[in-house]
């Protein structure tokens, strides 16, 4: 049973411009899957990953998040649906500036209100899978991009949450940071069977996860599922993204591998 | 828009300023530079306050600027950029301003009017506050130009892009600072509270500067000195809404240590004046009851002038067309026997012409019967109960007193501490005056008149008043023969003195309460998008509706009300000072009004945060 299905989903934007941003778009994502979401800016890959997390509604189609359609809760049930059942990775960390960073990443659970063990407990396990012990009582500002964004997912993780979607989280980040940041998001894939939607342009990145969905235009384009090596996922990925930039078929030609 | 308003307040104060009926009216001098007083305050408080609105605008348009510097605009075209819009806005807020406050300068007009008792104060054209106002307003704005254009002038193009660092002001406080401010702070409260109970009025010197600089350190060291010690306990910390809300105010505390000490100092400048006003207010109701005679004349037995004086007087009265009621007394001084002090004796039947004239009971008493004449409110219940059996010496005549009279009969003035009246029988056998050597007065005639219309009276006895006046300076050690008080003429002094304060005190009081309000608005204003973007980051983990209300709330709900409630704090221990004051001078309680004027500002500001902060939502969700 696929722990989210897109289907049919469409989103105009009406306004002075009218910008059809997602057309038709189906796919569905298995529990425990690492995914990507690739393609060129403007395709629509930010607007989809709104329409999943609830901040935006379709125009027409549904999503289906376990089981249910989020969209049909009201306001009050949503925000407790995003609080335990969601969580966010943004590419500007977006952690909050006056809070420390076991404050910051602690934070969902206060808003929810759990007991101070609860808290406390999971708060030890994460942190140290993520390896921040020594930031604890740091403010975000004092720490460097690739800690930051640990933090972040620290926080999208206490909650223990069925969905994680991630946009564009190594934008910010140098190459070792985001190396940091790619292997830890797969280790808490395998480790607690999590799925994970990662929305990117970076291909090194797409290349650490399951299955790659190519969107060009806010149409299903194409998508690729692993290989054992990850360098030959990789080369093939740039193959299909060479694709995505030509306007005809066959406009450039797709590298061969020995 | 807020500039537009400073100038018509500005505005309209300078036209009643000007106002030649003013210049001649009876306050002459003393309004005159009160009024100029209240207009230099008015200025500079004007001034520091555009300073602040015009930095805040800049600020909040740092942005657009540094993508101006960027595209390549050179540095002198800005400042030339700045200067243009700032003096756009200026002529722009001073001509709306000057209209506005003219057509409203007529009904400002009439209620001057009103609270002066004038009579009339027609609406006139003159130069002279146009050129003031212009004047003023025109300096301040280019200075505040200038001013401007030289902060902007220190920026790097860097930081402006990035918009202002939120960050780089966590700066740390120190403990013994913060015990320092609570310490200054609850001196000021014992010092007020001293100088109410005690007369060490010299005291009072030290309690603006100890308030002021416990004010200050309260905020910059306490503050986040008590909100550290609440996040360090985690069990009580980590809940609900307090991680995030703690932690923010923290920072705003820090952040904003200067707005919150001008704003308290201000919030209490304000209160205070409010509170004086609601003091002279409450003197000048109880005036009336304090002073129930319109006219009082004492002289001695042999006093020359007596006869001449008093039939001026009522001739005068007839004049004017004022009915009045006449009462002569002969008072007798003697000593009682059981104080050993002298008493002043009135006799029956004089008292009861009086008495009838207010329309009170009357006096039926026997011989060895006396009452106790009441000399101010609170005497009333003290003597209420006393019973007295004494001798009056001089002529061995025993009498009991055993009651008060239930109503205030002579003003303050001129009854003394001890004084009682006797039958006429007793009375008639005062043949033997005091015995005690240096009395000057053994005894004197009193007139006192009793005027209905006694508020119409005050040009009544205007020579006889000279001329007292002129006794007293001429023969410095010898006493006048006689003492003439005209009630109408005091109160009519009392009013004006009080409208003026009212004035004055209105109008700063309502520039310093706008002022210190807009200063928390600014800054909300400018912090306005950064919040914005953390509360969709909040959303999106997950925040309802209520929760959202509620995190607003404690955001705003200490913005406001703590440097008010800290304002009110201070008011309050200054009117206990001052009701402590005034219970020994003029023995009049001043805590209904008081009251009543604190009720009105938790009111005012009440309805303020209500109407910020759903503002404040609203702009949060879009």
């Amino acid at each position: 049973m696929p722990i989210l299905q897109i289907k049919d989903v469409t989103k105009v934007y009406e306004g002075k411009v009218t910008h059809r941003a997602l057309n038709q778009l189906s796919f569905e994502v298995e529990e425990g899957e690492f995914l990507a979401v690739m393609g060129p800016s403007g395709s629509g890959k930010t607007t989809l990953l709104n329409i999943i997390s609830t901040i935006d509604e379709p125009t027409s189609g549904e999503i289906i998040l376990d089981g249910m359609n989020p969209h049909k809760l009201n306001a009050t049930e949503l925000a407790y649906f995003r609080r335990r059942q969601l969580g966010f990775v943004f590419q500007d960390f977006n952690l909050l500036h006056m809070l420390t960073v076991e404050e910051n990443i602690v934070l969902p659970l206060t808003l929810d209100q759990q007991p101070l063990e609860v808290m406390e407990e999971r708060l030890a396990s994460i942190v140290e899978k993520l390896d921040l012990t020594p930031f604890l009582h740091k403010r975000p500002n004092e720490i460097s991009g690739g800690q930051a964004q640990r933090t972040a997912i620290g926080r999208a993780l206490i909650h223990n949450p069925s969905l994680i979607l991630a946009d564009e989280p190594t934008g910010n980040l140098d190459s070792n940071s985001s190396r940091d940041v790619l292997e830890l998001l797969t280790k808490v894939n395998k480790d607690k069977h999590t799925t994970i939607v990662m929305v990117t342009h970076d291909p090194i990145a797409a290349s650490y996860c399951d299955r790659v969905l190519f969107i060009k235009d806010g149409e299903f384009f194409n998508e690729i599922y692993r290989d054992d090596r990850r360098q030959m996922f990789f080369q093939r990925i740039l193959n299909v993204l060479s694709l995505l930039g030509g306007g005809q078929v066959g406009d450039l030609s797709t590298i061969r591998l020995p | 828009m807020a500039s537009f308003f400073s100038v018509a307040v500005f505005f309209i104060y300078s036209m009643l300023m000007f106002h030649p009926d003013i210049e001649r009216g009876i306050l002459g001098e003393v309004s005159l530079i009160g009024m100029v007083g209240a207009e230099i305050v008015l200025v500079l408080f004007t001034l520091f306050f555009l300073y602040y609105s015009m930095s805040a605008f800049l600020e909040a348009r740092s942005h657009e600027f540094a993508i101006l510097l960027h595209l390549g605009m050179e540095k002198r075209q800005m400042n030339k950029l700045v200067f243009l819009e700032t003096m756009i806005i200026g002529a722009g807020s001073i001509i709306v301003g000057i209209v506005f406050g003219f057509s409203f300068s007529k009904f400002f007009f009439m209620i001057v009017r009103e609270i002066l008792h004038l009579d009339e104060l027609p609406l006139y054209v003159s130069w002279q506050p146009f050129l003031l106002t212009i004047g003023v307003f025109t300096s301040a704005f280019v200075v505040i130009s200038f001013i401007s254009v030289y902060f902007t002038r220190e920026r790097k193009l860097r930081d402006l892009i990035k918009g202002s660092d939120y960050l780089n002001s966590l700066t740390t406080y120190s403990k013994i600072r913060a015990v320092y401010g609570i310490t200054l702070i609850l001196t000021t409260y014992i010092l007020a509270f001293v100088v109410g109970h005690t007369s060490l009025i010299g005291l009072t010197l030290l309690i603006p500067f100890s308030a002021t600089f416990g004010t200050y350190y309260f905020f910059s060291d306490s503050v986040p000195c008590f909100l550290d010690l609440a996040r360090g306990k985690r069990k009580f910390h980590w809940q609900r809404y307090r991680l995030l809300s703690l932690a923010e105010q923290t920072h705003i505390m820090m952040d904003n240590v200067k707005m919150f000490f001008v704003v308290t100092m201000v919030s209490t400048l304000a209160f205070l004046s409010v509170g004086v006003l609601a003091t002279m207010s409450s003197y000048t109701t109880q005036y009336d009851r304090l002073n129930p005679l319109g006219l009082v004349y004492k002289g001695d037995i042999d006093n020359p002038y007596e006869r001449e004086h008093i039939n001026s007087l009522r001739l005068q009265l007839e004049e004017k067309g004022l009915s009045y009621q006449l009462s002569r007394f002969v008072v007798v001084k003697q000593t009682s026997s059981f104080t050993q002090n002298e008493v002043e004796v009135f006799r029956e039947s004089d008292m009861n012409v009086l008495l009838s004239s207010y329309s009170y009971p009357l006096l039926n008493m026997d011989s060895g019967e006396a009452v106790f004449i009441p000399y101010s409110e609170d005497s009333l219940k003290k003597l209420k109960d006393r019973v007295v059996h004494t001798v009056l010496e001089e002529n061995s005549i025993p009498i009991t007193i055993d009651s008060v009279y239930p109503k205030i009969v002579f003003p303050g003035s001129i009854v003394s501490v001890n004084s009682i009246v006797i039958s006429d029988e007793d009375f008639a056998n005062l043949i033997n005056p005091i015995s005690e050597k240096n009395i000057i007065q053994p005894s004197y005639h009193l007139f006192t008149f009793v005027i209905p219309q006694w508020m119409e009276t005050k040009e009544i006895g205007k020579d006889i008043d000279y001329l007292e006046s002129n006794l007293y300076f001429l023969k410095k050690d010898k006493f006048s023969p006689f003492y003439f008080e005209n009630a109408g003429l005091n109160y009519s002094y009392i009013l004006a003195t009080y409208s003026l304060f009212t004035l004055v005190g209105v109008l700063v009081a309502t520039v310093f309460l706008l002022a210190a309000g807009s200063f928390i608005y600014f800054k909300l204003h400018t912090s306005l998008e950064r919040e914005k973007r953390k509360f969709d980051v909040l959303k999106r983990m997950g925040l309802t509706d209520i929760e959202l209300k509620k995190l607003v709330n404690r955001h705003l709900f200490p913005q406001f009300f703590l440097p008010w409630g800290v304002a009110m704090m201070h008011s309050a221990f200054a009117f206990l000072m001052v009701q402590g004051i005034l219970k020994d001078i003029a023995n009049i309680s001043i805590v209904k009004e008081v009251f009543f004027a604190f009720g009105f500002f938790v009111l005012i500001q009440v309805v303020y945060f209500y109407l910020i902060r759903w503002r404040y939502i609203s702009h949060i969700r879009s």
